[in-house]
């Protein structure tokens, strides 16, 4: 299945992204998708507990399964305001 | 009746019109608005600030800023909400949030109106990037609150 994935803040500074489309096995977690990331940016890999996924523009935890056409975002502490 | 459609939000690129923010919440039943006008500070922990850029998960931002407001008419007997957040390069002094709230009486407008710039800092996926002189960093922020993780038990077959 196919995922979109987003990244903000620093993290877009690590992967040198800001999207990206991925194809993960059938059933597959966020923190599946997040070691996908992790295992080719050691940097991100570090920033696991100082952030928070969110699938489809709402907060998940990292145990959550995805779905194909799922938009995933890992966002790093929000400084708004 | 208070109708959420009264209410305004958004993420602006251009400088944030308060004065138009105020007369968009402020209607005859109310005896109170109360504002927040969060600026750009010219210095952050003692190091002088250039300028700030924001960027935002705009879609995500918008609808916590949704939920933020209709927190704020559940607990509070306020009238209109309006919250503005601007985002690109901002410049010292510059309005970066402003929040207005209108209310019957003034404790809820104040209450409401702080209720939403404190949960909108810990909620709301806006983050913002500070330049100096010497380099910039992604300033430190808070953790949203994450739903719990799901137990990793597996039941017994």
């Amino acid at each position: 299945m196919r995922v979109k994935v987003l990244f903000f803040g620093r993290l877009k500074d690590i992967v040198g992204r800001a999207e990206d489309s991925v194809e993960l096995a059938d059933g597959a977690l966020i923190e599946q998708l997040f070691a996908h990331y992790g295992a080719r940016h050691p940097e991100l890999a570090r920033f696991r507990a100082s952030l928070v996924a969110s699938r489809n523009q709402e907060f998940a935890a990292w145990s959550t399964a995805l779905h194909p056409g799922d938009e995933i975002a890992f966002l790093p502490p929000v400084s708004g305001g | 009746m208070t109708f959420l459609s009264d209410d305004l939000f958004r993420l602006v690129s251009e400088p944030i019109d308060a004065a138009a923010l105020i007369r968009h919440v402020r209607a005859s039943e109310d005896g109170a608005v109360v504002t927040f006008d969060g600026c750009v500070r010219n210095q952050s922990h003692g190091r002088p600030t250039l300028y700030l850029d924001y960027e935002a998960y705009e879609p995500m931002a918008l609808a916590k800023i949704r939920e933020i407001a209709a927190e704020m008419h559940a607990k509070f007997p306020i009238h209109r909400v309006a919250i503005v957040h601007r985002l690109g390069r901002l410049q010292i002094g510059e309005t970066s949030i402003f929040i207005a709230v209108s209310a019957p009486h003034r404790p809820a407008a104040f209450d409401a109106c702080r209720f939403a710039i404190d949960t909108l800092k810990r909620t709301v996926p806006i983050w913002k990037k500070e330049y100096f002189e010497d380099g910039a960093v992604w300033a430190d922020g808070e953790l949203p609150p994450a739903p719990a993780e799901a137990s990793r038990a597996k039941p017994a077959s």
